[in-house]
């Protein structure tokens, strides 16, 4: 018998029930798996918009508005100024197409290395509840660009903050189907206490996550 | 194999427990340590944000319930999902199967160089030893396990490994082994170890990590940190490799959503962990990153026999580590006197039914059942209850010391006996007293109540029962006695 | 009709072979009649009879008649904690029956009362004859300030005290019993009384019952950390409700050398403080 069917039926017999699955036993996962309920949640009656930049900054990020994709460019040499950061960048192809040549600050679209210091990404979508941003894998939303990076700046359209997780789910099953290969959420930068439970900013990845929430 | 687990003769060092919580009692550096740890206080700010905390830990608990009762089901599902995407799945029955599985992986893929990420299943394999043993080099990347690493030792806390090492142990080790100057700060510290890993995840060949949850719906891993060496180990390397437990599973993403609340927040008081990592196969075509191999190893090693027992409810344990953040005994002691893989309360009930009840005694009763652990447990384990199961279990298998049967029995037959017991506390009230002396107090007590007046006094008897100045009580007012 | 019950109501005497049998005091006030008994708890009997004393006259000036049942021992606490569940089953049919006639079950001890009312139902689980007496004794089993707040409102309590006292939070009493607000609100009533909380009075003493002895040197570690806190409100007295916590936290106090921080329990201090 492989491992596989011995723990499979190691299972079933402590479960007290037959070697195979029954029909029943199929048709109740079934129902689960096309039901999907949602579980009980906080309350979540706050202003998505709102409770996302609050929480955001609780999760230590900084946040900015702009009215406009046009005017990221400016918010983002605004920022990598007032934080005395280098004015280059790697960015997602769809942010790099932007027109940076009057920001003073050096967009390439490429994926980013280990010596890159500062990432531009989009997201795919945003979560209220928990200032988080919610990134699907592609061949043009490199994961690299938001993790390698010592400052990560995302610029987030309005259009794409839900109030939770579940929500984030849920658009995302129907907008892509299938997953892709990584879905990754990022509430601020990273962060460890593993020496005397004292928080250090900054563990691997970025130090700074700037938020630009764009058509607010 | 020889261990920090198991000694040459193959003995449990859980079996030790006693005397070595006692070391840990007298070790100045392990009390300063743990003395500057405390999540509890973070929890209880972060449950206090929520209006619903205790209907979400009761969700939570129904969720992994559910997971339970078609346990197998589920990981069916899961398998058909993941290989679906282009995941292998393998299934480990013992801990030396996770190793092999490990090493013929990467030894296909020619590998050299090992990250990982926290995975506790790895260490009851103790797969870095046998890694290391075929050959390759093996580097943990959370802050806390590199360190331990370092120092050659095993965690002490499932989420917090190092908890017991000080900044001054951190940057002795720093310095010996980065062979830089000797850093005084915490951010220093910090700051050289993320310039050291930067550099092996960048040349890993292969990424190990645990998995918090396997969502069946979709045949992914789950993968919380907040150091980020969980994208990093799922992101960078060629190959990566999860490995979890059986009990893991969870149907959906709605499901692993609620979990999540519970977690975070029951872990480091947040409200959600910074990284959160859902992968479901390798790189797909043009994908710029991602690894070219995605394997997940299943793990039963002892979990499948506590399906349908009446332990089972600790198998919907989320290794959030709140139980041993609120237990004073973990508190006062740390994790490495419990001696084996999970530290504190959990650790107390599952090292027991995974290497066996006469090797690990002295856990479930290491314990004073206040129920701290109990009350924060996200997912709503009984554990003082499960602990009181394995007590029971032990007197049941006569692993007790005869003397405590003994006891016991004597207790018991007098306590069933009022006219027996009225005499003996009777007596033990004036032998008491007079041992008590003019202050009152007994400094030493003879046989089993040694271990009271070791560092206590004991506060005497008055010399007369309740039963006996009841009976005495002068009438008050008219009417019966 | 009267909804007061009759003072002459025959009262069920337990077998009690040659002990003292059941003890009356006097119903002297106007409430409704309440037949209260008092377990007095294996631990006050033995080591602090006052505390019993303190309870029962706290019962009556409540106006409570108050039953003793002269054969009670214990609740079987060691017996079920140390895995002896055989033993523990056999003490718990015995305060089953012991109790039975009496409307309340009142106990001096969160542990005690939570054995009760939290443990009992599973220790009893398998026999289902004891079910009905199950369920009446669990039902009318309270913790002594809970009884005293919840069941009878006590509005004025006999004791004085002059001074600061914090008040420790026993487990069982605070996770089994809700034990929580009681005490608090009856020591406010108390003149001269001021309480000062700890930084977490409800963090264990380290007791646990035979914990404290086969774990000696990590329950005495425990009861410092208990100590210092204690020690940091600056408070004349530590006041708690359940006699294992009061042994332990008074042995380590004075095993470091306070010899003046008093350890008192809540029934005492609300009753009078009173010396052996």
């Amino acid at each position: 018998m492989s491992s596989r069917e011995a723990i499979l039926s190691r299972i079933r017999k402590a479960r007290g029930v037959a070697a195979e699955p029954t029909g029943a036993e199929q048709a109740r996962i079934e129902a689960h798996l096309r039901a999907r309920p949602i579980s009980t949640r906080p309350s979540l009656e706050w202003n998505p918009l709102e409770r996302f930049r609050e929480q955001c900054v609780r999760m230590s990020s900084t946040v900015d508005g702009v009215a406009t994709m046009s005017e990221v460019p400016a918010a983002v040499a605004r920022y990598l100024s007032s934080a005395k950061l280098p004015m280059q960048a790697v960015a997602w192809p769809g942010i790099a197409a932007l027109d940076w040549s009057a920001s003073g600050v050096a967009v390439e679209g490429r994926p980013a290395g280990g010596d890159d210091l500062v990432g531009i990404t989009g997201v795919h979508l945003a979560i209220a509840e928990t200032g988080t941003l919610m990134f699907l894998s592609s061949p043009t939303t490199y994961a690299a660009t938001s993790l390698l990076p010592e400052t990560h700046i995302a610029v987030v359209p309005v259009g794409v903050i839900v109030p939770a997780m579940e929500e984030a789910w849920d658009r995302t099953r129907r907008e892509t189907g299938d997953l892709p290969r990584a879905v990754n959420f990022v509430s601020g930068p990273s962060r460890t206490a593993d020496i005397e439970g004292q928080l250090q900013i900054g563990a691997h990845g970025p130090f700074r996550v700037h938020v630009i929430v764009v058509g607010a | 194999m020889i261990s920090q687990h198991t000694d040459s003769t193959g003995t449990y060092a859980s079996v030790h427990f006693k005397s070595r919580a006692h070391d840990k009692l007298n070790d100045a550096k392990v009390q300063r340590a743990m003395r500057n740890f405390n999540l509890a206080a973070a929890r209880s700010r972060a449950v206090a944000e929520v209006d619903n905390f205790e209907d979400l830990r009761t969700a939570a608990a129904a969720i992994r319930d559910r997971s339970l009762a078609d346990l197998d089901v589920w990981l069916e599902r899961f398998e058909r999902e993941a290989t679906r995407r282009g995941t292998k799945v393998h299934w480990a029955e013992t801990h030396d199967d996770i190793n092999r599985i490990v090493i013929e992986i990467a030894k296909a893929a020619s590998v050299r160089k090992v990250i990982k990420s926290k995975s506790m299943v790895s260490e009851e394999s103790h797969l870095n030893a046998a890694l290391e043993g075929a050959g390759m080099q093996v580097v943990e990347t959370d802050l806390g396990e590199y360190i331990i690493q370092l120092a050659g030792e095993t965690p002490s806390h499932i989420i917090a490994p190092a908890i017991h090492k000080t900044r001054d142990d951190v940057a002795d080790l720093f310095h010996e082994h980065h062979k830089t100057p000797r850093k005084q700060s915490i951010s220093e510290l910090t700051m050289e170890a993320r310039k050291f890993l930067r550099e092996h995840f960048l040349s890993a060949d292969m990424g190990i990590s645990g998995s918090n949850f396997l969502i069946a719906e979709t045949g992914s891993t789950f993968i919380v940190t907040n150091e980020g060496n969980g994208r990093m180990t799922t992101t960078m390397p060629r190959v990566h490799v999860a490995i979890t437990g059986i009990e893991k599973v969870v149907p959906t993403l709605e499901d692993v959503s609620a979990l999540m609340r519970v977690l975070a927040r029951s872990a480091t008081g947040q409200s959600i962990s910074n990284y959160i990592s859902v992968n479901t196969g390798p790189k797909q075509p043009g994908d710029a990153d991602g690894p070219e191999e995605m394997h997940v190893i299943i793990v039963d090693a002892g979990r499948s026999q506590l399906i349908g027992s009446d332990m089972q409810e600790a198998l919907r344990c989320i290794r959030c580590g709140a139980c041993m953040n609120h237990c004073p005994v973990y508190q006062n002691i740390g994790g490495h006197a419990y001696g084996w893989v999970y530290p504190g309360p959990i650790g107390s009930v599952l090292t027991p039914n995974y290497i066996g009840l006469q090797n690990a005694l002295d856990l479930p009763n290491a314990a004073t059942l206040c129920n701290q652990c109990g009350v924060v447990c996200p997912v709503r384990i009984p554990l003082p209850d499960l602990m009181r199961k394995l007590r029971e279990k032990q007197v049941d298998r006569g692993l007790r010391p005869k003397s405590e049967r003994f006891a016991l029995k004597m207790w018991a037959w007098a306590a069933a006996r009022p006219g027996i017991y009225s005499l003996f506390t009777r007596i033990a009230a004036r032998v008491g007293k007079s041992m008590g002396g003019s202050g009152g107090l007994i400094h030493k007590l003879p046989g089993g109540g040694a271990g009271w007046t070791q560092d206590r006094d004991m506060p005497a008897p008055g010399g007369k029962t309740f039963r006996e100045l009841y009976a005495n009580r002068p009438s008050k007012g008219g009417g019966g006695r | 009709m009267s909804l007061e019950r009759s003072v002459e109501r025959p009262l069920r005497q337990p077998r009690t072979g040659r002990l003292r049998s059941i003890m009356l005091t006097p119903y002297r006030g106007t409430l409704p009649e309440m037949k209260v008994g008092l377990f007095v708890t294996c631990l006050v009997d033995l080591m602090r009879p006052r505390i019993g004393f303190a309870a029962l006259e706290l019962l009556e000036s409540a106006g409570c008649e108050v039953i003793v049942p002269g054969t009670q021992t214990c609740c079987g606490q060691p017996g079920y904690n140390s895995g002896d569940r055989a033993a523990a089953q056999a003490l718990a049919r015995k305060v089953l029956r012991e109790f039975d006639a009496c409307d309340y079950v009142v106990v001096p001890s969160g542990s005690c009362s939570g054995m009760i009312k939290a443990h009992y139902p599973e220790l009893l689980a398998d026999d289902p004859a004891d079910k009905a007496a199950l369920d009446r004794l669990t039902g009318k089993t309270y913790e002594l300030t809970d009884f005293l707040v919840n069941v009878v409102k006590l509005d004025k309590v006999p004791g004085r005290f002059s001074g600061t006292v914090t008040y420790h939070d026993s487990c069982s009493g605070l996770r089994e019993m809700g034990v929580k607000r009681q005490p608090r609100e009856l020591l406010a009533k108390v003149p001269g009384l001021q309480l000062k909380e700890m930084t977490t009075p409800e963090y264990c003493c380290g007791f646990g019952g035979t914990f404290s002895v086969k774990f000696g040197d990590i329950s005495a570690r425990i009861a410092e950390r208990k100590c210092e806190d204690i020690a940091g409100t600056g408070a004349d007295a530590v006041v708690l409700g359940d006699l294992g916590c009061m042994l332990n936290i008074q042995g380590r106090l004075r095993r470091l050398g306070n010899t003046t921080t008093r350890v008192l329990h809540v029934a005492e201090v609300l009753a009078g403080v009173k010396d052996d």
